[in-house]
């Protein structure tokens, strides 16, 4: 239950990595990954490879961080949710609001 | 027989006439005489001869026709009772055939109204099974398929509301958590109110050392310099409450951090398996849907086939009437024998008529009813012909 954020080298790039269970105890660490982060035009990518389990208030940061992006003219990108995560990606239409690759 | 009569004298006489050759060969004027004789009686025998049969055959020939007036009356009395006997069964055997056919006929033909009928009866249910089955508008809830669409949109409507109780639910948590930030800034500026009180009471302490040093004429002074200890005492206590009152208040917010997760934290995993049955069941709703209608198409289709079908059948029976006409003309047939039965039924009564007159009778009689009878079948097969030409049409 931890979450990772990185910035690419060339600044353009930042990648949150979430293990194991996403749920309302990562709320705070989560939004502290990106929430102080104002740089226009940056490309989110939540990394959802090694993510296991995922609740409703996943998708409620994850909205959050979309409000975010959309605020600063970014883009968001869900990378490799495994089928269980992508399922309740469907479930919720997050297809039709980002990409999930 | 009266040839063999005829031939003996003449053989004995060639006979005769041989052995008196025979005998008497020298003398040729007896054997002249001898052959005349001979002729002579030949020539007698012979008359005698014709003149019997003369005589003898009008009584054989009267004879004759009395035993054969007889037998022809018996044959003919045969005769007539061997036909009736025939006409009659004949006609009973076409009496019931008649019967056998009409009864059949308009049973076959209720059959078939009955048949008609129930063929309406199932289309008409056919139909109500279409509507129901097609009408996506239907807002007596039969259909199946809008339940299964309606129930689908009403999950996909709670996600959603989940989900947007979640953003909202965070986005509270996130203000909140910026308030507790808030808080520390309080906590801290309380610090530097702490802080001011301290040097205050620091401040009043050498105040009122000052004011003892200075005696009676300090004694004002050292009065308002415990006032002021007083008042920072007063202060660090009311900071102190203030503090307290503060960490109450983020006692409350982790209640209300708390709270928050749970109503921000649903698991998904019932939806998701909700989701997957309700897939399921569009599915199987969607395959039963179109099997049905396709079950249901293909009976519409059989359906006019059963109509045409039957009338078919209704306008088979038409055979009733052709198979009338032909009984009609058997009909026909068996009283033309009934009444040539009736003329022989006539040579028994007048036994004493003459056979010949009878036999006349009879043969013109015979004459009458053949013509009748072939002009009748004449006319009967033109009009089977142009039934048969209808006929095409018809079947």
């Amino acid at each position: 239950m931890t979450v990772y954020s990185k910035i690419s080298e060339d600044g353009k790039q930042l990648t949150i990595s979430i293990e194991e269970r996403f749920d309302f105890s990562l709320h705070q660490q989560f939004r502290a990954a990106y929430h102080d982060n104002v740089t226009p035009d940056l490309t989110y990518i939540l990394d959802l490879s090694k993510t296991d389990y995922m609740d409703s208030s996943a998708l409620g940061m994850i909205l959050l961080l979309k409000d975010h992006v959309q605020l600063h003219t970014g883009t968001l990108i869900i990378d490799k949710p495994n089928d269980t995560v992508n399922k309740i990606l469907e479930i919720a239409q997050f297809h039709r609001l980002m990409t999930i690759t | 027989m009266r040839e063999n009569k005829l031939l003996l004298p003449i053989a004995i006489s060639i006979s005769a006439m041989i052995l008196a050759n025979h005998v008497f060969l020298s003398s040729a004027s007896f054997f002249y005489l001898l052959l005349f004789a001979l002729l002579s009686l030949l020539i007698f025998l012979t008359y005698k001869e014709y003149t019997a049969i003369a005589l003898t055959s009008p009584s054989n020939e009267s004879k004759h026709s009395a035993v054969e007036s007889k037998l022809i009356h018996n044959v003919i009395f045969e005769l007539q009772q061997f036909l009736h006997q025939e006409v009659n069964i004949i006609e009973n055997e076409l009496l019931r055939t008649n019967t056998l056919v009409n009864d059949a006929v308009v049973g076959i033909s209720n059959s078939f109204k009955s048949l008609q009928t129930l063929n309406e009866e199932q289309q008409q249910m056919i139909k109500v099974l279409l509507s129901y089955s097609t009408n996506k508008d239907n807002d007596n809830g039969i259909n199946l398929e809008k339940f299964a669409s309606d129930s689908n949109n009403t999950l996909e409507d709670f996600v959603n509301t989940i989900i947007n109780t979640s953003k909202q639910s965070l986005k509270t948590m996130n203000y909140t958590d910026d308030m507790i930030q808030q808080f520390d800034g309080i906590f801290q500026l309380l610090a530097q109110v702490e802080g001011i009180a301290s040097q205050t009471n620091l401040l009043a302490l050498n105040a009122a050392i000052e004011a003892a040093r200075a005696g009676d004429a300090g004694r004002g002074f050292a009065v308002v310099a415990n006032e002021v200890r007083a008042l920072s005492v007063g202060s660090t206590e009311l900071n102190e409450d203030i503090r307290n009152k503060i960490n109450e208040a983020k006692d409350i917010i982790e209640k209300l951090r708390m709270s928050v997760e749970v109503m921000a934290s649903a698991d998904m995993t019932p939806t998701l398996e909700a989701k997957d049955k309700m897939s399921v069941m569009m599915e199987h709703v969607e395959t039963a849907n179109k099997k049905t209608n396709e079950r249901v198409d293909e009976l519409s289709a059989i359906s006019p086939q059963i109509v045409e079908a039957v009338g078919l059948g209704i306008r088979s029976l038409q055979f009733e009437d052709l198979t009338r006409q032909s009984l009609e003309s058997l009909q026909m047939n068996v009283s033309s024998i009934h009444s040539i039965s009736d003329v022989l039924e006539g040579f028994n009564r007048d036994s004493n008529n003459d056979i010949q007159l009878q036999l006349m009778k009879l043969k013109e009689k015979c004459q009458q009813v053949y013509q009748e009878t072939k002009e009748a079948e004449d006319s009967r097969s033109v009009k089977q012909l142009c039934m048969d030409e209808g006929d095409v049409d018809l079947f």
